[in-house]
């Protein structure tokens, strides 16, 4: 499904993450992290990312993670609300 | 996390005691107090303001926490904030003003730098003593996707390319004159019409007349500034008329304005046009502009700083019979309705548009406005 929208959820305080979705010209999903942990955990968030974003069904979206050095179980919340948020607009 | 849970209560503030509590922070830190915010929040602790921060248009601008609270957090809470209230009314892309210093904070928070007046050696002789300012964007890469957006325009054109960057509220026989020069100087010449809709004139039609007034030349393309050439964004203060009362605070905002727009110019539009001189007409009348040129020809061909040096040609304004050929001349004779005085101003095509009915709301608006654009 694809969006029209930019939306957020979490935030940029310590140990959270900010998740924004917008629309992204192709069909195809691009997936961009920044983390204060990238080093340790980049590859972790992205695979993170990946599997969320894979079983939503969403199509279409720059999906912009902003990872204040948040738990796994965080980053999960925040994706899975930032998606459920994209997706309500249709 | 949300403020909540360290004691700190997060508020949009309206009432005339929470607006003076702001000021009061911003000023107690030093920074300027923005204008015209459609939105201020504030985080107290208890009844204590302990940093707030504001949306104006797309920008944020006069974050501050006060000093007692630095280093918890407030800042990124303040920031978060505004990026959600940002959103929610369906804003993509934000700026950012900051102090110069305090730039590197915000990019940690996920704005990245776009100019910083530290980015130019010996700034400080500019400035008389004023604190530097630098302008960010969230989120990162818009730059980039609106400079791609140039390359197909760029292509085939030739290194040394010129450049002006012109409002033509409307498009008169000055500009012509400037531009018919630059494009003689010029193997390619561009021609850059600031996009921001705050003139008397609407953008579609200050674009429309620049085209048509310059469709002979052959050696020109007519651009879009977008958002990053004097945009609310990069310049917010060329578009408000300053009082009187204001005239020094007004000069330093317009000096740090002016200072990360050619900053902007010189290291990301120059380069992606392949450009290596700017033109401009002197400036007469409008104390904004001519503060802008003079900082053009300190900033744009420094020796010293990021991009190349850019060779800054001052074109004497167009006269005709003793007096300066300029769009606000126009714009006074229409508002005193003095029309048949405009026809020996401006080209042919713009005279048609003035005398056209689609020109009609737009001279009773210039008639009941005091607007300097």
């Amino acid at each position: 499904m694809s969006i029209r929208k930019i939306v957020t959820a979490g935030s940029l305080e310590s140990s959270d993450v900010l998740v924004t979705i917008a629309p992204a010209e192709s069909n195809a999903n691009e997936v961009k992290v920044e983390s204060i942990v990238i080093k340790q955990f980049g590859n972790r968030i992205r695979k993170v990312a990946d599997e969320v974003i894979a079983a939503s069904g969403l199509k279409g979206a720059i999906i912009h993670i902003q990872d204040r050095g948040a738990l796994e179980c965080t980053l999960r919340a925040r994706l899975e609300t930032a998606i459920s948020r994209a997706l309500a607009q249709e | 996390m949300s403020a909540e849970h360290f004691g700190w209560e997060e508020r949009i503030l309206f009432s005339s005691k929470e607006i003076a509590e702001r000021n009061a922070l911003l000023i107690s830190r030093g920074l300027n107090v923005p204008e015209n915010a459609d939105l201020i929040i504030g985080l107290y602790e208890g009844d204590t303001l302990i940093a707030t921060g504001s949306l104006v248009g797309t920008v944020l601008q006069g974050i501050a926490v006060s000093s007692q609270t630095e280093g918890e957090g407030a800042a990124a809470a303040i920031v978060s904030s505004l990026i959600k209230n940002a959103v929610n009314r369906g804003i993509q892309h934000l700026f950012l003003f900051s102090s110069a210093q305090e730039a590197n904070r915000f990019e940690a928070l996920g704005f990245s730098l776009l100019a910083s007046t530290a980015q130019i050696l010996a700034f400080s002789d500019f400035l008389e003593g004023a604190n530097g300012a630098a302008l960010l964007e969230w989120p990162t890469g818009q730059i980039d996707n609106w400079l791609n957006s140039l390359k197909p325009v760029v292509e085939g054109k030739p290194y040394g390319s010129g450049a002006v960057v012109v409002n033509c509220n409307p498009f008169t026989l000055g500009h012509r004159a400037l531009i018919e020069y630059a494009a003689l100087k010029s193997p390619w010449l561009y021609v850059i019409v600031v996009e921001e809709d705050r003139s008397l004139f609407p953008f579609n039609v200050r674009f429309e007349l620049v085209k048509k007034g310059t469709a002979d030349i052959k050696n020109i393309t007519v651009l879009k500034g977008g958002q990053y050439v004097i945009s609310s964004a990069t310049f917010p203060t060329y578009f408000i008329r300053p009082k009187n009362s204001e005239a020094d605070t007004v000069s330093i905002a317009v000096s740090l304005h002016a200072a990360l727009d050619l900053i902007l110019f010189r290291r990301y539009i120059a380069p992606a046009l392949k450009v290596t001189d700017r033109f401009v007409g002197t400036e007469p009348y409008c104390p904004t502009t001519s503060s802008y040129n003079k900082m053009m020809k300190k900033i744009l061909p420094a020796a010293k700083g990021e991009g190349v040096p850019i060779r800054v040609h001052e074109i004497p304004r167009f006269e005709i019979e003793g007096a300066a050929v300029s769009a606000s001349r126009v714009r006074d004779l229409l508002r005193s309705g003095n029309i048949h005085a405009i026809k020996p101003l401006v080209p042919e095509t713009t005279w048609q548009w003035l005398t056209s009915a689609e020109a009609l709301p737009v001279i009773k608006k210039i008639q009941h406005s005091n607007s300097r654009h």
